[in-house]
């Protein structure tokens, strides 16, 4: 079929006025607020950082400047390379996986519990409790786990009156509450997807294998969990993007020594007022977490038409 | 075969109470600590029960202010995305298939990608428009409203395209066929056949769209510029020092949630009900139900009624309640603990200032007297080694057995390190 | 009140990409009457029925209505209404808003169209039940709904897509005499499309059987199952035993065939074969179940056939005869309950014998495959 035709067609389906108005809907989104911006944004992480008069002027050109400092730190540091953003860049990426496999454990039981269980009373309940956590506001989410870990909070003071400890444990400055907090913000998406898919697995299945004899392990490595791919790797993929990406928890819960690697960026942006040096930082961090991604799908054999299922 | 079924239920049912321990017991917690008195929000330990954090919430004009800008974007951040988001999804439904894939993926790419690259992008690309065209630094695209909801919409919309989706696969091409076929025109069909159709999608979508762009916070915060949104406000106070007036909002937006879904569960419920009863349904979305009847077989009707007779009563004692006298109780209270304690310290101190001169007086000046010293200064740097979690790398057995022979003395050993 | 108008396909193909759905086909639909497209599911009779309504132009030929070419015309535009499938009522809107909905896309007030409704509710026997919303209606009465809905719209020819296949048995039959019954009324052009072989002849002024995206035959119910032109409508429409062989003579309208397995059997020429056949060549004999009868002598003759009775099976009005001739040969034969005590046992030698004139012979060609 031409071009022109399916034009043509489109427009003979959704009459001119309609046809006209959703396409340049999705025009706005998809160009405007979605494409533009992130190559706009790609472009401004390769310029010099510049006073605005200076702009397009003769200085403006381009440069690695920003990248080359992530990796090799300021010209004339003591090290050769910048260690302690490249630190905290690992130590983000490396605590997201961390998060993820974590939040993987804890959710596949009750996604698969909720999914096979017989659409009840119960069961909707238990749901209904699920969601909401969720729409309560994130910050309030993290504030909540300030009060249980801090250093009055409830668990200081409750291990203090049991006798269990004599000084009160800085879980704040241990990171535990940061990833107590962190598994907890996203515990939803990686719930649901995997629910969803389970969900429309035959119970006859499970049963008919459980008939032959096997283990309820194997009837979950062979059966669920291979049938539950898609899910899982689609709350996978969303639960270490947002980790990876999580500002709010890491400046609510995370230590005094311990930067998540959005938060350098919010700090090239919002304190240093670098925001090409920012730019670079976020493409990079984008990058490296598509990449992973991809990869991982590739490892998992998913298709990018799973996600969001 | 049994036993192994009962050891699996208690696992199960062990598991389900943390886990929804872990879900819910911070929100427990939070809401608990709205109510008492400290002015640092925690738990324990219970002092009175007040309701002053909320007029402290009341009167807080960073919040308020915070909550007029959310309802503002909020608002905006809705329209923008459920139509961006439906447009998106019928345009899925008729593009070219050699294109579908590719289209797919950007448009389902803001999920993925993080917040903050999102508001950073936003933040820049409408900067540098604004440069190109030479406006001023205020002009409104650098509007923090502007920006936000361009930003936050950027994303919800891939959302709420998801439940669209959802909604147009089980959406029968047939009726607009048939309405073609009847004589209708394609914006006719559209209007009068796909868009009744979608009518609760649109609506889910657009409660979905309010609670992602009301809690965001990684976008907007680089968007918000003048016009901070409430989760901005709420950032700033929770980083800088923070008070129950937190929790008491805190608890607030549980409330509300909670009765949301409550009423949405009854309603649901109630129609169920209706359709097994075998009720024309006109009669089930129909005004005026009785009572009882609608109660029948009907929980989340009862726990909603019952909620909403706890918070009226709550209300009520609110305004009778005073929990002064308990707090200058509570002050008086503490006053005399602390004054406990340092006569006790005191008391202490005199003690152990007696007994060292009697043992001073006791000991013969001996060589003792050396190892005893040396031992007292090891311990010192034993306490402090301690500390630091080195203790087995760092202390020989020597210290150890040094340590042994003061055992008697392990009182003041913590005195001095105390007083270090 | 015949203000029937005529349909005319000519020389339509349509083809999607490679795959031709419909080879040319030529139909010529009279003005008023009841038509029907019969063949098994994959046949293109859809297909041909979506062209005529619109949702598709053929890749080559034309599409009349009532004498004028419909190309380019969408389906909203041309005289025609379509009942579908699964009848694809409105699930959100009442009953009587789906009847009038083509009036209220004219724009109708809603007063005119609620009277509408209400003649037509009471047309279709279902007073009273306009504010119902489709859901809960039975089976039948969505079936009713579909059709005053599409009535409604006032067309000059309606077009319906296998609109019984949902119903049960029972209620299929009675609406099967219903719809005829509506349609001699309203006395527009009915074009049905089915894969019932039963609703087809019941119903229908003509009937065209179609097989892969060709046209078998157009004739009369009678025609199609007495004188089928093809061996696929005969094997299609009804049962037959099929006895492949070459002619061995020909005599007038009658055939003499020698048959692989049961010897040399005569019939009659089909028809549509007439002047095509020579001795010598390939041919196909088919006789109906219910044409066998039990012969009263035991010498073979030419319409006689001598075989061993397997099983047998009582359904009621007949008694089904599964027989094996020689060489493994199966044959059925049909006798009507009369009355009659039981008239075979397993393992009984019979010799069946059949009038030549029931009995035809095609030329050799492609049965449906069952």
């Amino acid at each position: 079929m031409s071009v022109t035709k399916a034009i043509h067609n489109y427009f003979e389906r959704n009459g001119l006025a309609l046809g006209s108005f959703l396409l340049f809907a999705v025009f706005f989104w998809v160009v405007v607020l979605i494409i533009l911006p992130q190559l706009s944004m790609l472009d401004f992480s390769f310029r010099h950082h510049l006073p605005p008069p200076e702009m397009g002027g003769p200085k403006d050109v381009y440069t690695l400047e920003h990248y080359k400092y992530l990796v090799l730190g300021a010209p004339g540091a003591d090290s050769s390379y910048n260690v302690v953003d490249l630190g905290v860049f690992g130590r983000t990426l490396l605590a997201a996986v961390f998060v993820t496999i974590l939040n993987l454990v804890i959710c596949y039981p009750i996604a698969y519990y909720l999914a096979q269980t017989k659409a009840g009373g119960f069961a909707r309940a238990l749901v209904l409790l699920l969601i909401i956590p969720y729409w309560i506001n994130e910050i309030l989410r993290a504030f909540a786990f300030r009060i249980i870990f801090g250093e009055t909070g409830l668990i200081n003071e409750m291990m203090l009156t049991l006798g269990l400890i004599d000084n009160p444990i800085d879980f704040i400055r241990a990171n535990v509450a940061l990833y107590a907090g962190l598994g907890y913000a996203y515990i939803l998406l990686m719930i649901f997807p995997i629910y969803n898919v389970i969900e429309s697995l035959d119970r006859n299945q499970i049963e008919a294998a459980r008939d032959m004899g096997a283990s309820w392990a194997r009837i979950h490595w062979r059966v669920v969990i291979p049938y539950a791919k898609p899910g899982i790797s689609s709350g996978c993929t969303m639960v270490f993007m947002l980790t990876a990406g999580a500002l709010a928890a890491p400046q609510i819960l995370g230590g005094p020594s311990s930067l998540w690697f959005t938060q350098i960026i919010y700090q090239w942006f919002n304190q240093g007022g670098n925001w090409p040096r920012g730019a670079a930082f976020a493409i990079v961090l984008l990058v490296t977490c598509v990449v992973i991604v991809l990869s991982m799908m590739r490892l998992f054999k998913v298709k990018m038409g799973d996600i969001g299922k | 075969m049994k036993s192994e079924n009962v050891f699996l239920k208690i696992l199960l049912g062990a598991y389900l109470i943390l886990f929804f321990g872990y879900l819910l017991g911070p929100l427990l917690v939070m809401s608990i600590t709205a109510f008492n008195s400290p002015s640092f929000p925690k738990m324990t330990p219970w002092e009175c029960l007040t309701f002053e954090w909320f007029d402290v919430l009341a009167n807080d004009e960073r919040i308020l202010n915070g909550i007029r800008n959310s309802l503002i974007v909020g608002t905006g951040t809705v329209i923008l995305s459920v139509t961006m988001g439906l447009a998106g999804a019928l345009i899925l439904t008729q593009i070219w298939p050699r294109l579908r894939a590719t289209y797919y993926t950007i448009v389902i790419a803001p999920i993925l990608i993080p917040g903050v690259v999102l508001g950073i992008s936003t933040l820049v690309f409408w900067d540098r428009i604004n440069v190109m065209l030479g406006f001023s630094s205020d002009s409104f695209l650098h509007n923090g409203i502007f920006l936000t909801i361009l930003g936050q919409s950027t994303f919800i919309a891939s959302y709420c395209m998801l439940v669209f989706i959802a909604r147009l696969q089980r959406f029968d091409v047939g009726l607009t066929e048939a309405a073609l076929d009847l004589g209708a025109t394609n914006v006719q069909a559209f209007r009068k056949i796909l868009l009744p159709f979608m009518k609760p999608a649109i609506g889910s979508a657009a409660v979905l769209a309010f609670l992602a762009s009301f809690e965001n916070y990684n976008t907007t915060t680089f968007t918000f510029g003048k016009y901070p949104t409430l989760t901005i406000e709420l950032a700033q106070k929770v980083r800088y020092g923070i008070n129950p007036s937190i929790s008491a909002l805190a608890f607030i937006i549980i409330a509300l949630t909670l009765f949301g879904a409550l009423a949405h569960e009854m309603y649901r419920r109630k129609q169920q009900l209706a359709l097994a009863n075998g009720a024309p349904v006109s009669a089930v979305t129909g005004k005026g139900f009785q009572l009882p009847k609608f109660l029948k077989g009907n929980p989340a009707a009862i726990l909603l009624i019952i909620l909403t007779l706890g918070a009226i009563s709550t209300i009520w004692y609110a305004q009778v309640h005073s929990p002064q006298q308990c707090i200058l109780d509570v002050r008086e209270q503490k006053r005399i603990e602390t004054e406990k304690k340092i006569q006790a310290i005191k008391e202490k101190r005199r003690q152990e200032m007696l007994k060292k001169q009697q043992e001073q007086q006791k000991a013969a000046p001996s060589s003792n007297q050396a190892i005893e010293s040396l031992a007292k200064v090891l311990l010192v740097a034993y306490s402090r080694l301690k500390t630091l979690k080195i203790m087995h790398l760092m202390v020989p057995p020597l210290f150890r057995k040094a340590r042994r022979t003061i055992q008697v003395k392990a009182h003041l050993a913590a005195y001095l390190h105390r007083r270090i | 009140m015949s203000r029937g108008v005529g349909v005319t396909l000519e020389d339509v193909w349509i083809r999607f990409g490679d795959f031709v759905a419909v080879r040319e086909a030529n139909v010529n639909i009279n003005g008023g009457e009841f038509f029907s497209f019969l063949g098994p599911s994959g046949c293109g009779k859809t297909t041909i029925l979506r062209a005529v309504s619109g949702f598709l132009e053929p890749s080559d030929g034309r599409i009349l209505i009532g004498g004028k070419d419909m190309a380019g015309f969408g389906p909203n535009k041309r005289p025609t209404a379509l009942i579908f499938q699964n009848l694809a009522l409105f699930p959100l809107m009442k009953v009587w808003e789906n009847i009038t909905f083509s009036l209220e896309v004219q724009g109708v007030s809603k007063l005119e169209r609620r009277k509408r409704a209400d003649e037509l509710l009471d047309m279709i026997a279902l007073p009273g039940q306009g504010d119902k919303l489709p859901s809960e209606l039975s089976g039948g009465q969505k079936q009713r709904v579909a059709i005053a809905r599409a009535l409604c719209a006032e067309p000059d020819v309606l077009l319906l897509d296998e609109p019984l296949s949902a119903l049960d048995l029972k209620l299929r039959q009675h609406m099967r005499t219903e719809l005829r019954e509506i349609q001699q009324r309203v006395g527009i052009t009915f074009i049905y499309i089915t894969h019932d072989q039963g609703e087809a002849l019941t119903m229908s002024d003509n009937v065209a059987v179609m097989r892969a995206g060709v046209i078998d035959q157009i004739a009369d119910g009678h025609t199609i199952y007495n004188d089928p032109a093809t061996p696929f409508v005969a094997s299609f429409v009804g049962e037959n035993n099929v006895f492949r062989g070459r002619i061995k003579s020909i005599d007038g309208k009658h055939a003499i065939i020698e048959t692989n397995r049961s010897g040399a059997l005569v019939a009659r020429i089909a028809p549509a074969a007439i002047g095509q056949l020579s001795v010598g060549d390939q041919a196909m004999m088919f006789l109906r179940p219910e044409a066998c009868n039990l012969a009263t002598e035991t010498s073979l003759t030419h319409n006689r056939i001598r075989a061993r009775v397997q099983n047998e099976e009582f359904e009621g009005q007949t008694y089904n005869v599964f027989l094996e001739g020689d060489q493994g040969k199966e044959i059925k034969m049909s006798l009507v309950n009369v009355g009659q005590d039981r008239q075979s046992e397993v393992g009984q030698d019979l010799t069946l014998e059949y009038n030549p004139d029931q009995a035809i012979i095609l030329p050799f060609g492609e049965l449906a495959s069952e």
